[in-house]
């Protein structure tokens, strides 16, 4: 077997792996069930839920991330490379384990006092904001200082000789150039927020109609032995995210960097 | 357009360097790679840290940004903008200073006729040829009415050919725009060409500075001499006219014919890479052909440079090692020689 026949032979074993766990599901799909599901108010909130906080942190999770990917990429400063290895920490971490680590921050002196006298993140869908924008931030900042890093540097050199400041610079050539890598980037970071779970159930908990995601809501159903509900939330879960980065990659004409 | 004054400026590979460039004036930055010519322009632009003074018709330049200082910059990379075409490129710098749309127009169309480039006006960068780049390039650094501009290797992108062409057209439309211009270039001929003055540099330093014969006739240091590829000076003890455009030069009892107007000729200048060695008589007319005895052998890394002793005068000639080797040329061997008239350069009175 050549090397390029043993390469695609790995790449299509990968596919066949994922392919068959997401085709397993159909044993236990009954139609009945998930139209059932899908009407339910209960579903129907998980899924409004998490489209809306998983827009809403990653809208935010983008902004932030901007500035900062165009530090790290453009920038030689004291402290780089620490922001750097730090932005690997929801990677090397646990979402569980980060989510533990603001419990434990809002169980400090500082911590309860933004509790008491600003927004409320225990237990409430901030919590779910907070948890989907911490696991994303730093693989945001990652992907898009990716996009920017392919970006020469020249371009804004010649931008500032022509008249343009930093900000200037910036708006009118390095933002347009890596417009498409921002995107697929927040699209990613988009999926990742939609999938998060353990740090959204550690921090905001699994109340129904309150903080019920979808992720935790198929957790939720699976602790109660309630496999067809299961299978419908995991599907849905598919569905959205697979349609999702499918239509960018089509959109964007390239692959999406991961 | 204002005069350029860098004093003492150190940074990066410059060591105390000071340089003059006068209003409207185009000055040859020329030197071997590393010399530190780019970093000398990236100075003048404000783009990379130094110490020292710049100033601009003596207003000190050092604490005003890049986009402050009004000046173009030809970067050697081009760097158009990929994301916009030929006409937006050439609008940019206009744009971010808020001309006026009608006045933006005008400065484009200006320009692009100027440069040639009017049916380029709707393309992007990746559908144009080197030298398409370069016209755009040249054209979207001096559209923002500049006050000085600077040029890096401005014709590295081009073949050979075009490259001549192109010098001698810009050198044309510079002198037209009176901008004051400071240009890297690699090629000393090239930077004969189109400059003033020309500033030979290395090692961070500026060796000398003067106008194109007093380099060739006149190299202050050994560094200068070198980089210039130590060039043949005869005298010139008699110039007759053959005919029109055409003399005969007597030097000693050396005979050359050559292209020239007049007879003011003092001295002569012949480039050794134009000087071709032959230990068999070369077919073809006798014309600024001769015959000599090698007296020096100094052979060098790639390419071995031979004196020869001409009718009373000693001429240095250069030849690649292989072809050396191959005519197996010792101390004391005759030799013919051709002299070629490709780079030869006058002194007059």
């Amino acid at each position: 077997m050549t090397f390029k026949k043993l390469s695609i032979s790995v790449s299509f074993a990968v596919f066949a792996l994922y392919g068959t766990l997401i085709l397993s599901l159909f044993y236990y799909y009954d139609g009945a069930v998930f139209l059932e599901a899908l009407r339910s108010s209960r579903t129907l909130f998980s899924i409004r839920l998490s489209l809306f906080t998983a827009t809403i942190s990653t809208i935010i999770a983008v902004i932030v991330a901007i500035p900062s990917a165009y530090a790290l990429s453009r920038f030689r400063f004291f402290g780089r490379q620490l922001i750097d290895t730090m932005l690997e920490l929801p990677m090397i971490v646990s979402p569980v384990a980060l989510g533990a680590v603001v419990l434990v921050f809002f169980n400090t002196p500082t911590g309860t006092f933004i509790q008491d006298h600003g927004i409320r993140f225990i237990f409430t869908v901030y919590g779910i904001f907070l948890a989907q924008f911490i696991v994303t931030v730093g693989i945001a900042i990652r992907l898009i200082k990716a996009a920017m890093d392919e970006i020469p540097v020249r371009y804004e050199e010649v931008a500032r000789t022509l008249g343009a400041s930093p900000a200037r610079a910036f708006m009118t050539v390095t933002l347009p150039l890596c417009k498409r890598g921002i995107i697929a980037s927040s699209i990613l970071t988009w999926a990742k927020a939609l999938g998060e779970f353990g740090a959204t159930i550690t921090i905001a908990g699994s109340m129904s109609m309150k903080t019920e995601t979808i992720p935790v809501a198929i957790f939720m159903r699976l602790a109660s032995a309630d496999i067809e509900g299961t299978v419908v939330l995991v599907l849905m879960l598919i569905g959205i995210g697979l349609g999702i980065l499918y239509g960018v990659r089509l959109l964007t004409g390239r692959a999406v960097p991961v | 357009m204002p005069k350029i004054e860098v004093k003492n400026i150190t940074g990066k590979v410059l060591k105390d360097l000071s340089l003059s460039v006068g209003d409207k004036e185009i000055l040859a930055l020329v030197g071997p790679n590393g010399a530190g010519k780019t970093t000398l322009l990236n100075v003048m632009a404000g783009l990379t840290d130094y110490s020292g003074e710049v100033l601009f018709d003596g207003v000190n330049m050092d604490r005003v940004p890049p986009h402050r200082r009004g000046v173009g910059y030809l970067f050697q990379d081009l760097a158009l903008f990929p994301h916009m075409n030929v006409a937006a490129n050439i609008a940019y710098g206009l744009k971010i200073r808020r001309y006026a749309p009608a006045v933006i127009s005008e400065r484009v169309d200006e320009l692009m006729d100027a440069l040639h480039i009017a049916k380029l006006r709707d393309r992007f960068p990746y559908n144009l040829s080197g030298g398409e780049k370069q016209r755009v390039a040249i054209a979207r650094a001096i559209a923002p009415f500049q006050k000085i501009l600077l040029l890096d290797e401005p014709t590295a992108n081009l073949d050979a050919q075009t490259a001549k062409y192109f010098r001698s057209e810009l050198s044309v439309f510079l002198r037209r725009l009176e901008i004051t211009t400071v240009f890297v270039i690699h090629d000393l001929l090239g930077a004969e060409e189109m400059a003033d003055r020309i500033a030979i540099m290395h090692k961070g330093s500026i060796e000398q500075v003067a106008v194109p014969g007093d380099i060739l006739f006149r190299p202050r240091t050994r560094v200068v001499s070198e980089f210039i590829g130590m060039p043949n000076i005869l005298n010139c003890d008699e110039c007759t006219v053959l005919s029109t455009g055409l003399v005969e030069v007597r030097s000693g009892s050396m005979r050359l014919v050559l292209p020239y107007e007049g007879t003011a000729m003092s001295k002569l200048a012949i480039s050794p890479h134009d000087i071709y060695i032959s230990d068999s008589k070369p077919p073809g007319p006798a014309l600024n052909r001769y015959t000599g005895t090698i007296t020096e052998i100094i052979p060098l890394r790639t390419v071995v440079r031979v004196k020869v002793l001409v009718d009373g005068n000693e001429l240095l000639a250069e030849l690649s090692r292989e072809t050396f080797d191959e005519m197996k040329l010792t101390a004391g061997s005759n030799v013919h020689l051709i002299v070629k008239l490709r780079r030869l350069r006058y002194f007059e009175v």
